[in-house]
């Protein structure tokens, strides 16, 4: 049990007065910001990445671990109150959250989601533990063909799985990539895409890249269409459960957390599928069927759990192959990289007590959250009235200090502002954000993977598929491009459902409620043809805010 | 092209939504040109020899582009079209409020083009303020004590926290 006797190091590192109060500034801030309408937790992590020029590595990384986890949080608070979800992943919990909040039960679906999260938290922090030296083991052995191979499907997953268009995502990518190309290329010093500009042969300041994506480009895009006046919340008192609440919680927090660990864990995560099936599962097995779409704590307790399990899942990839799967892992690589440090197999022997510290301060962080949020929801609450355009020019503000920062050239807020337009853009034609910054990142890296893998054999292709590590991940690959398209294909043929989009959404606009279980039905198909995601989650997504449906058809 | 009177809104904006999606198709082919463009450029030099020389993921992302600009093209010409991202504070039943997105990019940029000679804390506190006027906020007073108290915050923040100098500009020796 040579893990636990580092985790016990990492708890006495951890719990020193000054990481404790890193844990401590970080949880409250990303709950705030998880609370906040408009920001999330890789928004206030790539604003704070400027920090990272004079923090230790610990403290700041402490930090940004704990706005990790409170984004979660806060995330439910506001999905519940106020039925806009601000992330993919808190769209299932204000199915029943919000109707729960409105018949009167809000602090029951506050409590459950809160001690949900901290159970699904921690467990899934556990399981971290044991599954990434594990995960190391294997991956220390592996050489580049089979890095470039895992590149290539966390490139491919981020963009064709997740989000709801498969040409759009591949875009993203590629732009993300082409970022990323820019400067003195890394072996043979070539300028590429430099244009003969001098501050440009470094590369663009990933930092610049990070802050324009995700504060920039979402604050322009609120801007241009702020809805006016202050979206109306509810009220709602301290979080507590009844013995029936816990009865009926208990065994979706479970459940959740089996669900959404694996999920986060393996390259291709994200916490959007893993809340749906959590949903869907809890739907089947509810006693109270009848009560889904009306208010179930199970639709509150299952997701929730799955989404915080999810996020710890994350960490795996992350930490034991550099390979972010989300918006915040990706910006907290840079934070790794902002020290010199490369998340991958060998972190665990170069880095030992930085991983095992912030692996402890984890379960440290999970149990602060459920202590401060369960008697200060009503407190959070009020933050959703924040007057709009502070916090907007707030954004802006820290965006420009951020892009200046780093550097100290007025060059990269022109950059700034150029990628921030591209952002933008992204958000106005549904292009998803997080395939640009992981391909901004990941793009050199892969690139100086796959030169070492033909480096060995002399420029023969064929080494690409030299080790059986490789050969597993390209077709997956391969499974991943072709199934969803074959199994669409030949369930027309066989005439079970089909794209019913047009009829099928303008229905659910109308009648909220009743449109809402055939909704969920899709769900169902989704689940059953995993990469089917981006269809199912555009559809419900449409149910819950007609609005979208409105607009588009 | 003339639509029925009554169908006349929307049809209209539905060809217009498209119109400017490709557009993006048509950006999105723009990079794949100048990628190539820059790539063709690149020397060879001795040290390529053997190893993979530093042309060859340019060109695969130039190719990439090129295919999804094609196929972005196509999409759009078959009747696909985006989903705006949605979110607390927006409306997208509402028009873009263009007025409001040029006047923060046209902030921002003044203020990076005078940073140097008005210096971090005045440039900060007037983007700020500007920025919430710009949004909407109708007190100005307001906007410009938390703009100042903001950028004073941060430039002693960076300076005694950080260690790290923000240029005074015109305040210089007065901070």
């Amino acid at each position: 049990m040579d893990n636990l006797a580092l985790l016990m190091e990492g708890f006495s590192n951890a719990l020193t007065l000054q990481n404790l109060l890193f844990a401590l500034i970080g949880v409250l801030l990303g709950t705030a910001v998880g609370v906040l309408p408009g920001i999330g937790p890789a928004m206030t992590v790539a604003l704070l990445l400027p920090l990272t020029y004079a923090l230790d590595v610990t403290g700041s990384l402490i930090m940004f671990a704990g706005i990790y986890y409170g984004g979660m949080y806060g995330g439910s608070t506001t999905s519940i109150l106020l039925n806009t979800p601000g992330e993919s992943s808190s769209v299932v919990t204000a199915l029943e959250g919000n109707k729960m909040a409105k018949a009167g039960r809000g602090a029951q679906a506050l409590a459950t989601a809160a001690i949900g999260s901290f159970v699904a938290g921690t467990l899934a922090t556990g399981a971290l533990v044991f599954v990434a030296p594990f995960v190391v083991e294997i991956a220390i052995g592996l050489g580049a063909p089979s890095y470039f191979a895992m590149m290539v499907f966390a490139f491919i997953a981020v963009s064709t799985v997740l989000g709801s268009s498969r040409i759009r995502g591949l875009a993203s990518l590629f732009i993300g990539l082409t970022i990323g190309l820019v400067g003195l290329d890394g072996t043979t010093g070539q300028p590429r895409l430099t244009f003969g500009q001098p501050l440009l042969s470094g590369g663009i300041d990933v930092v610049v890249i990070a802050v324009a994506l995700f504060a920039v480009g979402e604050a322009l895009w609120i801007a241009a269409h702020l809805r006016h006046g202050t979206p109306a919340t509810i009220p709602v008192g301290v979080p507590w459960m009844r013995k029936d609440d816990w009865k009926r919680s208990w065994k979706p927090w479970l459940r959740g957390t089996v669900i959404g660990f694996p999920f986060g864990a393996i390259p291709a995560g994200g916490a959007e599928i893993p809340t749906f099936l959590s949903y869907v599962t809890e739907k089947k097995l509810s006693k109270h069927p009848e009560q889904f779409g009306h208010g179930a704590i199970e639709g509150v307790a299952g997701p929730e759990a799955a989404n915080n399990a999810s996020a710890a899942g994350t960490l795996v990839p992350l930490l034991t192959l550099g390979l972010p799967t989300t918006a915040t892992a990706a910006v907290m690589i840079l934070a790794f990289n902002q020290y010199g440090i490369h998340p991958g197999p060998l972190l665990f022997q170069t880095e030992p007590v930085l991983v095992w510290t912030l692996i402890a301060s984890l379960f440290i962080g999970n149990t602060l959250l459920l202590a401060l949020n369960l008697p200060l929801a009503p407190l959070w609450a009020k933050l959703l009235r924040i007057p709009r355009p502070y916090l907007y020019a707030g954004i802006l503000f820290f965006a420009t200090l951020g892009a200046y920062a780093a550097g100290m050239q007025t060059f990269n807020i022109g950059i700034l502002l150029l990628l921030g337009a591209l952002g933008y853009m992204a958000r106005r034609f549904g292009f998803p954000v997080l395939p640009i910054i992981v391909g901004a990142i990941l793009g050199p890296e892969m690139e100086r993977q796959l030169r070492r893998a033909l480096q060995i054999s002399a420029g023969d292709p064929a080494a690409l598929l030299s080790e059986p590590v490789a050969v597993v991940v390209y077709t997956v690959i391969v499974l991943f491009l072709v199934g969803p398209p074959l199994v669409k294909a030949l369930r027309r043929r066989f005439g079970r459902g089909g794209p019913t989009d047009g009829s099928r959404s303008g229905g659910g606009s109308t009648d909220d409620t009743d449109g809402y279980g055939a909704e969920a039905d899709e769900t169902v198909q989704f689940d059953a043809f995993g990469t089917q995601t981006s269809d199912g989650s555009a559809r419900v997504i449409r149910v819950v805010r007609p609005k979208v449906g409105r607009r588009g058809k | 092209m003339t639509a029925p009177s009554t169908a006349a809104a929307p049809g209209l904006r539905a060809r217009l939504q498209g119109r400017s999606e490709l557009g993006v198709a048509a950006l999105l082919a723009v990079i794949a040109i100048v990628i190539a463009i820059d790539t063709a450029n690149i020397r060879d030099t001795a040290i390529n020899a053997g190893v993979m020389g530093p042309r060859v993921v340019p060109t695969i992302i130039a190719i990439g582009l090129g295919l999804c600009a094609i196929a972005l093209a196509i999409s759009v010409l078959r009747g696909g079209h985006a989903e705006a991202e949605d979110g607390e504070d927006i409306d997208l039943t509402q028009k873009a409020h263009w007025p409001t997105v040029f006047g923060l990019g046209g902030l921002i940029l003044v203020f990076a083009l005078s940073m140097d000679f008005l210096g971090f804390v005045i440039g900060s506190a007037l983007l700020f303020c500007g920025s919430a006027l710009l949004l909407g906020s109708r007190r100005f007073v307001w906007a410009l004590v938390i703009g100042i108290l903001l950028a004073v915050g941060t430039f002693y923040g960076f300076v005694l926290g950080l260690g790290i100098n923000l240029p005074a500009g015109l305040l210089t020796g007065i901070l």
